[in-house]
């Protein structure tokens, strides 16, 4: 299936800028026509040979010059990343990107800026110092460029700009030195502030090493234990959160006297516990354990390492603070969990979300637990919306963090690099942090291996390496329609190949082919840019027909993947003819969120439901009908539904409650109940719309209708057996009464009362006492309901639900 | 009651068309050697009503004292599925496609229930007892499958008689071995014989001539359709004199509405006008080959000669899709953005060699 021609330009492998380098580092020859698209390789600059391999054929003038002459389509590929003057030539400079380059992709050049040094910002403000100008730009940044007075560029201009600019420390202006000089010594005064805290602690383990007691040699332990934070300013990001778990953590004594009365400034103090949640790897557990200790309270940590169980967890926990063994057995007494006991402890009941079959009863244990517990207690999870958090949320605080940005992270993961003695500039940490999604951990974890072969890293290197340890994340619907959808994707310049977007498809395929049928038609298509007038409508017609032609292909698929014989592996098929052809087809800029073309949620749902409720509705009608009529429910909704409509519901609406008898008699002939009338209307369309004519009948008129067909006798075409099973559990008291019907059914009762009194009948009697048993047991359950029933009004109620249930019997 | 039931004939020698064809029911039903049967023809053509003629005449007027049961059913993977079934001493009648893909559990159960057990009644005119099975046209494969053992094992205890619109979607297995009845629709003339008779029984008396063209015409060989557009007639202008105006079905209009979107205008905006539309109609259980089939026709008045068979020709594809595919608003919507390209392209009178190729 043909997708797109264009979308698969020269695709540039991630590797081949390191393997070039290596290859020609040794021998540069001269390149008679540079391959278009040739991989920047390296700005280091101890590198100096490397640059040797480009033999830069294109003078900026020469460039510009061509890519005038390229004015038009656009030439994915056809410019080469010239030789930079210097490798962080375009270092405090600050760029926004709007519009579409023709060369290169938006992705790609925000990286070269990236590379060179520069920041790149989304929106133009004042402080910007270059917005590199596309075609079809944004209007919005446009207006802002004109507002701010900013220098634009041209692709080309950027290029050059890469090409000449030399960053002389003279030319940094005051604030930005200032900054990296300050950015520099905090890094080493971090840094040695680490040594001697290594120092010291080997210094004190080194006795007690002596006497067996093991204490790991920093030196081998894993980085991530190794540079876990030691004081609160040295976890990265979410600072708001940390404090306020301190400030539980210090009123929890307070509040505990009080009763967990006082609120407290942010509310925390009538929680006994607070949940912590976020992603993994942005350091949950490790403020947790920082706060707790910095509170002066020894943390037990529970994880899903350990069992736990209800019994375990109300065993092991010493929540209620009056373990003496600390006291009795010296320090070193453990409880039955192997969890050290002391008189001030916070429980830290880690990765919650992993309490799992094996644990049963855990999560409701520990609910229960912080109901009643004396110590504070500390929930960690991840996901706070999963349904086993729920008996959770209720009673805990939250307190949930977020995924830190990487200029959060940044110093401290180059204070670290620092230490170990690794050279990795700051524009490849952050290339590593946004790699893996800002997982500290993670990223930790890649450096202390990277070390092993090599100390230093450059650009490519980092983002190979976040490449291969890349996170994967599950994006939205939403998110992914507005990507697929989008200006980007499809356009000349895109890199992503065709299983790349295949993979968008994959993140949820029940939900993206839906997605992609309801917003298709959303966007204002790229294809039909340029194009005016009437052609640009036939253009637009001529997309829209072809991804519309597509989807129904793709429901083919889709019939077979589902269908009787299961062609699981259809779903590549269905990837593309469903999602990736049509957005092909019709990609462009659509409103985003809001607006009036907003991308939203599929129809299809709800429609589908909806269809299925009336279906069954219909087939109620048609079952009732079925002794009258023969056809079948098709014909029931074409032919008949329309002819009875002037017979049963038009008299309503013409003559009122008059018709009322006759509408009923009608209704009788074909075996049609009152909620089968609900379900006539409801089928209506257009002008017999149950809205229209709902309104256009008087309430008075559907009472009358209600009251009267209740009050009457009906023929019946056949019984339910559930409507058979339902009159018991009536009797045996379900649900307690209305208000209202008590108080009718009380009034009915004490002239019923006096009634019985009169006239005795020996059947009667016999009859009253079998089920006087059944009636008391209704009659308490409407004292219960009532609060307050006296014993005289119950006898009475009790006296008419016989009666009640009498008549009953005699039907 | 409304006509079309009250004056629905009861026996076979009361049917006013297709003689032979009662003929031969008649003498089949004599024969004691029933065989399966297959009733198939267009919907209001009067496959129902032959059949319980025909049930009338082979076991008497006992077939006509029906009741309506609701059975439960347990899937393999123990769902609950109700079927209803009417049934009289003599046959049982049930409609499996109610319960979409199970319909083979409902066939295996029912029917082998009904064949292991013989006729109970001494007094019965026939031994077998008669299984109707409605909307076979829908049965999926599973179930025709199911049913063609069934037929010849325990055919010795039951007879089944199936219902269609088309036997096109039966499997040959199941053809052979029945006796194929065609029910055609009735012509123009016996429809007006019938609405004469209806008109007569009515005490509605006499029909004019061109009322009863004018019903005949509008409601296209469908019987059902002629006699209760006729009453519905009546009740408006009860002498039936002057220029009538038909009414048509909600449902109708509403389709000739999206007919009319289509032409009126022919943008993205208006698509989805129009799929919300189609919404409508689809969750209001309106079939989507109605759909397709009532716009398509509205479509095609309202455009030139040279397009017509264009939209036909893609209304006839995309209404086949539908049918294999699942989600039908998509081949709607499909169709609908089609005929609004090639409306257009006309329009502008541009090149439309892009339209030839395809399916």
């Amino acid at each position: 299936m043909e997708v797109d021609s264009e979308e698969l330009p020269p695709k540039k492998a991630p590797a081949k800028g390191k393997a070039t380098t290596t290859a020609k580092a040794s021998a540069p020859k001269p390149k008679p026509k540079p391959k278009p698209k040739e991989e920047e390789v390296d700005e280091d600059q101890d590198k100096s040979k490397v640059k040797a391999k480009f033999k830069c054929v294109f003078t900026t003038s020469w460039a510009a010059a061509k890519a005038a002459k390229l004015a038009g389509p656009s030439a994915p590929g056809s410019k080469a990343v010239p030789q930079p003057a210097s490798p962080d030539c375009l270092a405090g400079l600050a760029f926004v990107f709007t519009g579409e380059l023709s060369s290169f992709s938006r992705d790609e050049a925000i990286e070269l800026a990236k590379r060179f040094g520069g920041r790149v910002v989304g929106q133009p403000s004042s402080k910007t110092s270059y917005v590199v100008l596309g075609d079809n730009a944004g209007p919005a940044k446009l207006a802002a460029i004109k507002k701010h007075n900013l220098t634009t560029l041209t692709e080309d201009a950027f290029l050059e700009l890469i090409a000449t600019r030399v960053v002389a420390e003279k030319d940094l202006d005051e604030k930005t030195k200032k900054k990296r000089e300050k950015e520099q010594k905090a890094i080493r005064d971090s840094a040695k502030e680490m040594e001697q805290r290594e120092k010291a602690a080997a210094k004190a383990s080194g006795p007690s090493a002596a006497s067996g007691h093991k204490s790991a040699d920093p030196t081998t332990q894993l980085w991530t234990d190794r540079y876990a934070p030691q004081a609160l300013k040295e976890i990265c990001g979410n600072k708001g959160q940390v404090e306020k778990l301190q400030t539980w953590l210090a009123s929890w004594p307070v509040s505990l006297k009080s009763g967990f009365k006082k609120p407290g400034k942010d509310g925390s103090g009538i929680f006994r516990a607070v949940m912590i949640t976020g992603p993994p790897g942005i350091g949950k557990t490790t403020s947790a354990h920082l706060c707790a200790k910095l509170a002066g309270f020894t943390p037990i940590e529970l994880n899903a390492s350990d069992a736990r169980s209800k019994k375990l967890v109300e065993n092991s926990t010493n929540i209620y603070n009056t373990s003496l063994d600390g006291w009795m057995g010296g320090a070193e007494t453990i409880n039955a969990a192997g969890i050290k006991i002391t008189d001030k402890s916070v429980l830290i009941m880690d990765e919650v979300d992993g309490m799992s079959a094996g644990d049963r009863g855990g999560v409701g244990a520990l609910s229960a637990l912080i109901r009643k517990t004396k110590v504070p207690i500390i929930c960690i999870a991840n996901d706070r919306s999963a349904p086993k958090m729920k008996p959770l949320i209720q009673n805990t605080f939250n307190l949930p963090f977020r995924k830190p940005d990487a200029a959060a992270i940044r110093s401290r993961i180059m204070t670290i690099a620092f230490k170990e003695k690794m050279k990795i500039p700051a524009n490849v940490v952050d290339e590593l942090i946004n790699g893996v999604n800002s997982d500290i951990r993670q990223v930790l974890n890649m450096l202390s291996t990277w070390k092993l072969s090599s100390s230093t890293m450059d650009f490519d290197e980092g983002k190979t390496l976040a490449k291969m340890n890349e996170k994967y994340s599950v994006m939205t619907p939403f998110n992914i329609i507005q990507k697929i959808m989008g200006p980007y994707l499809f356009s000349a310049t895109a890199r992503e190949t065709l299983n790349e977007k295949m993979e968008l498809y994959f993140h949820d395929y029940s939900f993206v082919p839906l997605f992609v049928q309801e917003n298709y038609l959303k966007t204002n298509p790229a294809r039909v840019r340029g194009l005016d007038g009437p052609p640009q409508l036939l253009k637009q017609l001529e997309l829209m027909d072809q991804a519309a032609s597509s989807i129904s292909d793709g429901d083919l698929v889709d019939a077979l993947i589902h269908g009787s014989e299961q062609h699981w592996t259809l779903m590549p098929t269905h990837a593309v003819l469903s999602t990736i052809r049509p957005a092909s087809f019709l990609y462009g800029t659509g409103s985003g969120y809001g607006g009036p073309n907003a991308m939203s949620f599929p129809q299809w749902l709800g429609q589908n439901s909806k269809q299925n409720k009336l279906n069954r509705a219909l087939g109620d009608v048609q079952i009732r009908m079925r002794l009258k009529v023969s056809g079948d429910k098709a014909e029931i909704r074409q032919s008949y539904i329309p002819s009875l409509f002037p017979h049963i519901v038009e008299p309503l609406i013409d003559v009122g409650s008059g018709a009322v008898e006759d509408v009923i008699e009608r209704m009788d002939e074909y075996y049609i109940s009152r909620e089968d009338w609900d379900a006539v209307v409801e089928l209506g369309l257009g002008d017999h719309k149950d809205e229209v004519v709902l309104k256009k009948i008087a309430t008075a008129t559907k009472t009358a209708l209600t009251k009267k067909y209740n009050a009457s006798e009906h023929p019946v075409p056949f019984h339910k057996a559930q409507d058979l099973g339902k009159i018991p559990k009536k009797l045996a008291g379900g649900p307690a009464p209305d208000l209202e019907e008590a108080f009718e059914a009380e009034d009915e009762g004490m002239e019923d009362a006096d009634d019985d009194k009169k006239s005795v009948d020996p059947d009667d009697i016999k009859n009253d006492k079998l089920v006087r048993q059944g009636g008391g047991k209704k009659a308490s359950a409407k004292s219960t309901a009532k609060g307050k029933a006296s014993t005289s009004k119950a006898s009475t109620s009790k006296a008419s639900t016989s009666k009640a249930s009498t008549s009953k019997a005699k039907k | 009651m409304l006509w079309v039931d009250q004056y629905r004939p009861k026996t076979l020698k009361d049917l006013h068309y297709h003689e032979g064809l009662s003929q031969r029911l008649k003498s089949l039903a004599a024969s004691g050697d029933f065989p399966h049967m297959l009733f198939y023809g267009p919907s209001g053509a009067g496959k129902k009503t032959r059949i319980a003629c025909t049930l009338r005449e082979l076991f008497g007027p006992g077939v006509e004292k029906l009741k309506i049961d609701q059975r439960v059913f347990l899937t393999p993977s123990r769902k609950k599925l109700d079927v209803n079934i009417v049934q009289s001493n003599y046959h049982i009648e049930l409609t499996p496609s109610e319960v979409g893909n199970y319909d083979r559990v409902v066939i295996q159960e029912i029917l082998k229930e009904i064949a292991q057990t013989q006729q109970v009644d001494l007094n019965a005119k026939q031994r077998f007892k008669v299984v109707i099975i409605n909307e076979a046209d829908s049965l999926s494969r599973d179930a025709q499958a199911a049913l063609r053992r069934t037929m010849e094992k325990y055919m010795s205890n039951m007879r089944i008689i199936l219902c269609a619109n088309s036997t096109s979607r039966l499997i040959a297995p199941i053809k052979s071995r029945c006796l194929l009845i065609r029910v055609a629709a009735p012509n123009h003339k016996e429809m007006k014989t019938v609405l004469e008779y209806v008109a007569q029984s009515a005490r509605a008396g006499k029909i004019p001539d061109e009322a009863a063209e004018d019903i005949v015409r509008d409601s296209n060989g469908n019987m059902r359709k002629a006699i209760l557009v006729f009453e519905a007639l009546k009740m408006q202008t009860p002498d039936l004199s002057g220029p009538l105006s038909i009414a048509k079905p909600d449902w109708e209009t509403y389709c000739h509405k999206v007919g009319d979107m289509i032409l009126q205008e022919q943008t993205p905006q208006r698509v989805m006008d129009v799929r919300a539309k189609l919404y409508e109609l689809l969750s209001h259980c309106i079939p989507p080959t109605i759909i397709i089939k009532t716009v398509a026709e509205r479509v095609v008045q309202g455009v030139d000669e040279s397009l017509k068979a264009d939209i036909m020709h893609w209304a006839a594809i995309y209404e086949n899709r539908m049918r294999i595919g699942s989600k039908k608003i998509y081949h709607l919507e499909a169709w609908v953005v089609k005929v609004m390209s090639l409306y257009k392209h006309f329009f502008y009178d541009m090149d439309m060699s892009g339209f030839e190729d395809g399916f």
